[in-house]
């Protein structure tokens, strides 16, 4: 980050972008799949606007123009002068694309932009605008010349009032509004635009003896236009003096708009016999007798009239946009009521004591309040909380060796520790959380350019946006989803003239979907399409010596095939699903961060993948077990039940593959110290204890270790950055006593086990 | 002469971008009591919550614009007589029109520079030292 300003808020307005396109591209699906209202095209407009506002500041002209022609048809739109069809709504979503690479190009991320495709869009978007293409050079906004709008700003002439000697106190830091004595701007202005009236009413004790209610009157009279109330609570005698049956408010209302004397005076209609009524006209009209009265000092002694003006403002400043269909919010719920009722806060003329009278209703009345912090701090936090949570399990560790009974306060105190660090840690966990909301919203233009490119048709469904996962996470979740996307229209789905013929609709699915499970998250990518075609994905791993021909594989591990490196079934390479470097590059960067992939295909019924990954990369839950000398961490997620073996349960297949009868079902066994290589010799099986874990397919193994240690939250340290990747070890962790253990993969470790024992003939990668 | 430094101003808009800009160039000005609010309701709730001298609004912003907080600002008699410029882009004659009926005190054309802002804050209160 720069430590100019405006570098580093053209920073900030890069990333406001996009936020205001992932914006844009919600509310146009909304629009196409026609749950859009007029709300929503306004949002269009409003995020189409500001990004060409910013651009404006930072001298982008090739965003200004484009966004210019962008929000000029967006206004038609929201004005209701152009209808939002179809074809409107397909051409603005194509807009928003060639918007981002305008944006891309301008922030420098991305390429130059297509000049013909963006010059193509301009025109079709005139053409939506005026029903037919203007000259480029009259789209481009030129900054108006200010006489243009014959405009003269009202001058607020300080010297004018206030003797010299008053205007020092201007120079004061501290707030001092009653000393700038502004000009009555707002009369004149207010008087221009609409006559109005101005009522002072004062009850006499016999109105209130007939149970008419002041508020009541007083909501009446804001429905014949805008009103501001003044409550004069002068006359109010102290407590002890004060005679509950007696009348001593006077109420002072400028009542605004096109309403006739008799109007305000139906108002009253019932009580102006109990009360002392003054209305005179804003605009000079005929003084009554009680316009006499000195003028009231504002004061708040009503404790319910601040909240109802507020109200009552927001209501009347917002009605004109009330006329369209917007759901009306409730800031009168929101408005808070002052807490001390009897407090007299004077209003206005005295900001030094309004401010703190106002101050406890600040916390209520705002929304959810973010800030935009550094991710550099976020995570330097995190690293420290990590180290947090090894020095509290070591110092754990340590109190124990040391013999202290478990009451001891010292035990106790460290229990609230570990309990106060697993917070801490949740917290932070929770900060660098994001919904995969962000990359998902880009994919619908993805799939827009692959059916574009290959001729087919297709409908991209997603849900789940909002599950939420680690930021790390999150970013590189695009890449893999990107590369199955395109997989799934190119190789997944027929052409739209196959489909018809195969019966099915022209227009494929493709499903996207987040959604946690078992403390991971898995996206499914699954597509109607022809499904895989297994003989010639044997057919081609066999060429390519990647299985034997006679090698025996179930359906599941046929279509896993795919994954194993260099395979690609684009007999000719395509411009869309890559060279070559398919779908083994796909699982190795989804295994690099510790998650794992699958595909289930059903032959003409479709293909799905299955991408499962860790919430966070930070810690994890696991159970400390030791095999062959070796300390080991299994992640708790995976294991079913434990165990211990007894000798008549295990049996032997084909003389020494072992599986193990857990409930009515053979599992096949999984030596942890022989498979990874800590020792040469079988166990006896006797003093062992298994761990039955499911793997992500959802098939079951038994681990065999030699004891379990106990269960404990782990820091992930990644092994590949310290030393590098080593088959059936997903990461590294460092325990309480300061030693280095591994953290298995589950998957790879099965797989493994497979392997080593009874298919030599099957090189499946790691 | 009043000093800009004495100056509290509010600056009301729905892009953190234009906020930042602001406030830049109000800094660059001299003035030095700068708040913030997101839109125009947020906005009416910290003018009547906290009274300030000068209110730099959007127009077009969610849950209330800037002509609606301009006349509920102008209907609020603590804070109908705030100075209040209106941000505005170069299509909406219409729209100064209308702030002109409603008392607003002066326009801002996006985008501008900070000799412009500080122009318009003078065309408001006078030179600024």
């Amino acid at each position: 980050m720069s430590d100019d300003p405006f570098e580093a808020i053209k920073v900030t307005f890069f990333q406001e972008c996009s936020e205001l396109l992932g914006d844009l591209e919600t509310n146009l699906l909304a629009l196409e799949t026609g749950e859009g209202d007029i709300e929503t095209i306004n949002a269009v407009f409003r995020a189409v606007h500001s990004v060409k506002g910013g651009a404006g500041a930072f001298g982008l002209e090739d965003l200004v123009r484009f966004a210019h022609v962008f929000e000029t048809l967006m206004d038609e739109l929201r004005s209701g002068r152009k209808e939002c069809d179809d074809v409107t709504v397909k051409t603005l979503l194509r807009a928003s694309d060639v918007l981002a690479d305008h944006i891309a190009a301008a922030q420098g991320t991305g390429a130059p932009v297509d000049a013909a495709r963006s010059a193509g869009l301009v025109a079709e978007l005139e053409v939506l605008t005026h029903g037919q293409a203007t000259p480029a050079v009259a789209a481009a906004p030129v900054v108006a010349d200010e006489d243009d709008f014959g405009f003269k700003p009202l001058t607020l002439d300080l010297a004018d009032f206030g003797a010299p000697a008053e205007l020092p106190s201007l120079d004061l830091p501290a707030l001092d509004l009653p000393s700038l004595d502004l000009p009555d701007l707002a009369a004149p202005s207010a008087a221009a635009l609409t006559a109005g009236w101005r009522i002072v009413f004062r009850p006499h004790p016999r109105l209130y003896a007939s149970a008419n209610d002041v508020s009541l009157l007083l909501r009446e009279l804001t429905r014949l236009g805008q009103t501001s109330v003044e409550l004069d609570a002068s006359g109010l005698p102290s407590l002890e003096a004060l005679d509950a049956e007696d009348a001593h408010l006077i109420w002072t209302i400028v009542l605004t708009g096109d309403v006739t004397e008799a109007a305000v005076r139906d108002v009253f209609d019932f009580v102006e016999m109990d009360c002392d009524l003054s209305i005179t006209a804003l605009d000079g009209g005929s003084p009554s007798a009680e316009t006499a009265l000195p003028p009231l000092p504002v004061l708040d002694a009503a404790p319910a009239e601040p909240a109802f003006d507020l109200a009552a403002l927001l209501a009347q400043a917002k009605a004109p946009v009330e006329a369209a269909p917007v759901a009306a919010p409730a800031p009168v719920a929101a408005a808070p009521k002052p807490v001390a009722p009897a407090a007299p806060a004077p209003a206005a003329p005295s900001p030094v004591a309004s401010a703190p009278a106002a101050a406890p209703s600040a916390p209520a009345a705002v929304a959810p309040v973010t800030i935009r912090v550094d991710l550099d701090r976020v995570d330097r936090l995190i690293n420290v909380v990590g180290e947090l949570v090894i020095q509290q399990a070591m110092l754990a560790q340590r109190v124990m060796e040391s013999g202290l009974a478990r009451s001891s306060d010292i035990a106790l105190g460290l229990e609230d520790l570990e309990l106060l660090t697993r917070d801490i840690q949740d917290s932070v966990m929770a900060i660098r959380a994001q919904p995969v909301k962000s990359v998902f919203q880009r994919m619908p233009r993805l799939v827009r350019e692959v059916a574009e490119m290959t001729g087919k048709r297709v409908r991209l469904v997603t849900s789940g946006e909002d599950t939420e996962v680690d930021k790390t996470v999150v970013e590189r979740l695009a890449e893999p989803i990107t590369h199955m996307l395109r997989n799934a229209i190119d190789h997944g789905l027929e052409s739209p003239e196959e489909r018809e013929a195969a019966g099915k609709p022209a227009e494929g699915t493709v499903r996207l979907a987040a959604l946690h499970r078992s403390g991971r998250i898995v996206i499914e990518i699954a597509d109607d399409g022809k499904g895989i075609n297994r003989p010639r994905v044997r057919g081609i791993a066999v060429d390519r010596g990647l299985i034997a021909e006679d090698a025996v594989l179930t359906d599941d591990e046929v279509d896993n095939l795919i994954f194993l490196p260099g395979f690609s079934t684009a007999e000719t390479i395509t411009d869309v699903s890559g060279r070559g470097v398919g779908m083994d590059v796909v699982r190795r960067s989804i295994q690099a961060l510790g998650g794992r992939i699958s595909i289930s295909s059903n032959p003409g019924k479709g293909s799905t993948f299955t991408l499962s990954l860790p919430l966070t990369l930070a810690v994890l839950d696991g159970m400390v077990v030791s095999a062959a000398g070796q300390t080991l961490v299994a992640p708790l997620s995976a294991i079913v039940e434990s165990l211990t073996p007894r000798i008549e349960d295990v049996h032997y297949v084909g003389g020494h593959d072992a599986v193990i009868r857990f409930r009515e079902e053979f599992v096949p066994m999984v030596d942890v110290g022989r498979v990874m290589g800590f020792r040469d010799d079988a166990t006896t099986l006797t003093g062992g204890v298994v761990m039955i874990v499911e793997t992500e397919a959802g098939s079951r193994a038994a681990l065999l270790v030699d004891a379990i240690n106990g269960q404990r939250q782990v820091v992930i340290k990644s092994l590949e950055t310290h030393y590098r990747q080593v088959d059936g070890v997903s990461a590294a962790t460092i325990l309480g006593d300061g030693s280095v253990a591994l953290i298995l993969d589950i998957d790879a470790l099965v797989i493994a086990g497979h392997r080593k024992s009874n298919r030599p003939e099957l090189k499946m990668a790691s | 002469m009043p000093a800009a430094s004495a100056l509290n101003v509010l600056v009301v808009d729905d892009q953190l971008t234009m906020r930042s800009l602001i406030r830049n160039s109000l800094q660059q000005i001299g003035v030095r009591e700068i708040s913030e609010a997101a839109d125009g309701e947020l906005g009416l709730r910290a003018a009547i919550t906290k009274p300030v001298h000068l209110i730099i609004s959007d127009f077009n912003m969610p849950n209330l614009d800037g002509l609606g907080l301009l006349r509920a600002i102008r209907a609020h008699p603590p804070t109908s007589k705030t100075a209040f410029i209106m941000l505005t882009g170069r299509a909406d004659r219409e729209l100064v029109q209308r702030a002109v009926q409603f008392g607003v005190n002066n326009y801002l054309v996006k985008p501008f520079t900070t000799a412009q802002l500080k122009e318009k804050l003078e065309g408001v209160f006078g030179p600024l030292t």
